[in-house]
């Protein structure tokens, strides 16, 4: 446990400015990511999943300093990366690479697969010349490429192989941080389980750790260590893998669980339909970011209205879920949707912390309701 | 006793001229949709499934593309046969498509209540004011909220769930018989995707519809189909009810599909892998076009000379596959019927 993290997260936040009129005036900001705080061991992987516009996408590209944190600590090996300048950034950013979604957009059509994985080889001043091809041919060979494939362009490979192209390119470097960025999502299926395998190996040949984001929930507990569920901007809970889809505690992440069509005819569930859309990140609501899609907090403020002393008890998902007491300051008529709902008034007014829930140790969730 | 299907494809191929020569992205689909019941078309890019659902309404651009052969029978009537302004009186009216991508299929300068009289009035001869009421209900229906503000919104108003919901709005406002989606949640988030599956399956409750659901996600495929058929390279390797098919696929490409997609609580080490890759139509391989990937097929050369045909391997199940015991001694037939027909019948 006393281990050192590989990669610290603490505070994270990047946002946007919204742009009007003639002059750009900032009239507000888009908080794409609004405090995130996480830990990496080396050789571990945290998934983060989330609907689109959650902001997964922008905490890897910040880590990376891709897109600039507004503020917030990254700590690599307890070095604070953020402060990193010249020559030390450009020696450090060898050790973190990234892979992305899309393995068309990704690759320069114009070059050779060679130079692609080549260039950063001869820029870091690994190796040139023969050296150079030697290390990019066991790089193809490693990720189930040809020597030959070398000489090609992108567009003779298919998606698969494409992403594979991506994969040695970042490994390239010999890094031992690699953000995963939704690096199946357009692959089909029967290529998926290939590249998530590959990964995994590597993972396990070489000690590198990932921050894997996906929306895919099957996929990410199938690959993950830990991992954080994300709701506009935040981090709404996380723990171990199993744990998290064994015992959920948030009631969005229960929701999402629910939400993922299984792939089992036979299985009748006590389906959550989610009701609204996920708010735009340029005006979310306040308090809990999750309450006006929130069922739990409407049925505990049913049951609280009766008897606001004791701790209620809800049904859920098929199961009774208890609840905590709450320091019960009254229920609040909220709009979602275009009808109308009581939900508990702490729920609206205060953001919840992340905070420890009963379960395994290390299970955190951010919900006013839940124990 | 057989009911008759609503939608019957027999022996449908389809080509396209490509500066690569001719490709053939759908050879000999046979399959039906009954009434009120689902179907499902599963398959990974460029197995045809695509291409199969457009040629149904004749969306098919030719050139480059023509019909090689085979009929879509739609009530008994061959849609191939029709003029293109019979043909007009079928699409949106008989049948009705969304597409996956609710970004690019509204018209982004009309509002969603133009659009959506738009189709009313293309079928219906009705004035504009009850096209609109038409146009309201048609939204409430799919769980709009606050129709009659919307119908005067443009589509960049509205969320992607919000202009899929549209879409098929629209889709239903002249009561279609049949309603084709072609993959219609795969842009979506899951919670959303999980509103919109099962808003389709209160629908088609409601009206008795069918739908042919084509989809390479087999989570949906669980969720909303009836009767399945599985497509790869160009044919159905394998067609049968929703429920055989999950609990004893028979054709390897079908059970490779299986083990390789991750499942929650199911944690493996390792997730088998289909090796190689899936093939373009300009090089589909020789024989069974699924040989050089497959685990079972250990050099038989008849794998790599001839293309099974599918036989009904067992009652109500059709696979293509040399491999399967006794595939010999069973009898080809076309999937033209199954286990929900029957129920039905």
């Amino acid at each position: 446990m006393s281990e050192q993290p590989l990669l610290e997260v603490r505070d994270l936040k990047t946002y946007f400015p919204i742009k009007r009129g003639l002059l750009s005036k900032t009239v507000g900001w888009v908080k794409a990511v609004d405090g995130v705080s996480f830990d990496i061991q080396p050789g571990k992987t945290l998934g983060l999943v989330g609907e689109s516009g959650c902001g997964k996408t922008t905490v890897g590209r910040s880590i990376l300093r891709l897109i600039p944190p507004t503020s917030g600590a990254v700590r690599y090996n307890g070095e604070d990366f953020l402060a990193f300048r010249g020559e030390q950034l450009r020696r450090q950013r060898r050790k973190m690479q990234i892979i992305f979604q899309d393995p068309v957009s990704s690759l320069n059509p114009r070059m050779r697969v060679g130079n692609i994985i080549g260039e950063p080889i001869e820029v870091h001043g690994i190796a040139r010349g023969d050296e150079k091809r030697k290390l990019v041919t066991s790089l193809l060979k490693r990720v189930g490429l040809d020597e030959n494939d070398a000489s090609k362009y992108p567009h003779e490979f298919s998606g698969g192989q494409r992403q594979r192209i991506g994969i040695a390119r970042a490994l390239s470097l010999s890094p031992d941080f690699i953000v995963c960025d939704e690096p199946v999502s357009a692959l089909d299926v029967s290529i998926q389980s290939q590249i998530l395998n590959l990964l995994a190996d590597l993972r396990a040949e070489r000690n590198i750790a990932y921050l894997f984001i996906a929306h895919n929930l099957a996929v990410v507990e199938h690959f993950s260590d830990d991992v954080a569920v994300m709701y506009l901007g935040r981090i709404v809970e996380k723990a171990d893998a199993r744990e998290l889809y064994a015992n959920p505690k948030h009631p969005y992440t229960v929701a999402l669980l629910s939400a993922a069509p299984e792939p089992d005819p036979r299985r009748k569930r006590d389906r959550i339909v989610l009701g609204g859309e996920v708010p735009s990140p340029a005006d979310p609501p306040g308090g809990c970011p999750f309450h006006p899609r929130c069922q739990l907090t409407r049925d505990a403020a049913t049951q609280a209205a009766g008897n606001p002393n004791q701790p209620v008890s809800v049904n859920y998902r098929g199961s009774t879920i208890s609840l905590r007491v709450l320091d019960y300051d009254g229920t609040t008529e909220i709009e979602s949707g275009g009808e109308h709902f009581r939900v508990l008034t702490k729920c609206v007014k205060q953001v919840p912390p992340l905070e420890p829930k009963t379960g395994a140790p290390g299970h955190v969730a951010a919900c006013w309701v839940t124990k | 006793m057989a009911t008759q299907p609503l939608l019957e494809l027999k022996n449908l191929a389809i080509a396209f001229d490509t500066e690569r020569g001719e490709i053939r992205p759908v050879q000999d689909v046979s399959l039906s949709v009954f009434t009120g019941q689902t179907l499902a078309i599963v398959g990974e890019s460029g197995c045809g499934k695509s291409v199969t659902a457009l040629s149904i309404l004749r969306l098919i651009p030719s050139p480059p593309g023509k019909v090689l052969g085979g009929q879509v029978l739609f009530e008994g009537r061959d849609l191939l046969s029709l003029s293109e302004k019979q043909m007009q009186s079928v699409r949106g009216k008989d049948i009705a498509m969304i597409f996956q991508e609710p970004m690019t299929s509204l018209n982004p300068v009309f509002t969603i209540g133009e659009q959506i009289v738009e189709a009313v009035q293309l079928h219906q001869k009705v004035p504009t004011k009850k096209a609109y009421e038409i146009a309201e209900e048609a939204l409430h229906d799919v769980g709009i909220a606050d129709p009659s503000k919307r119908l005067f919104e443009y589509p960049h108003r509205l969320s992607g769930g919000m202009r899929q919901r549209v879409m098929i709005a629209m889709a239903l406002s002249c009561q279609p018989k049949l309603l084709i989606a072609d993959e219609p949640t795969t842009a979506l988030d899951v919670t959303i995707q999980a509103q919109i599956l099962e808003l389709l399956r209160k629908l088609q409750r409601e009206r008795g519809m069918s739908v042919l659901l084509i989809t390479h996600d087999l989570g949906v495929v669980a969720e909303n189909a009836d009767a399945v058929a599985v497509m790869y390279a160009s044919t159905i390797v394998e067609y049968a009810g929703v429920n055989d098919l999950f609990d004893s696929p028979q054709h390897p490409y079908t059970r490779g599909l299986f083990r390789a997609i991750p499942r929650i609580g199911h944690t493996r080490e390792r997730l088998e892998a289909i090796s190689g890759t899936v093939p373009s139509p300009a090089r589909f391989p020789s024989g069974c076009k699924f040989h050089p990937r497959c685990p079972q097929m250990n050099g038989d050369p008849k794998c790599s000379a001839d293309q099974p045909l599918l036989r009904e391997v067992s009652p109500k199940h059709w696979a293509a596959c040399h491999h399967i015991p006794d595939f010999d001694a069973k009898p080809v037939t076309p999937p033209t019927t199954d286990s929900r027909a029957e129920v039905v019948a």
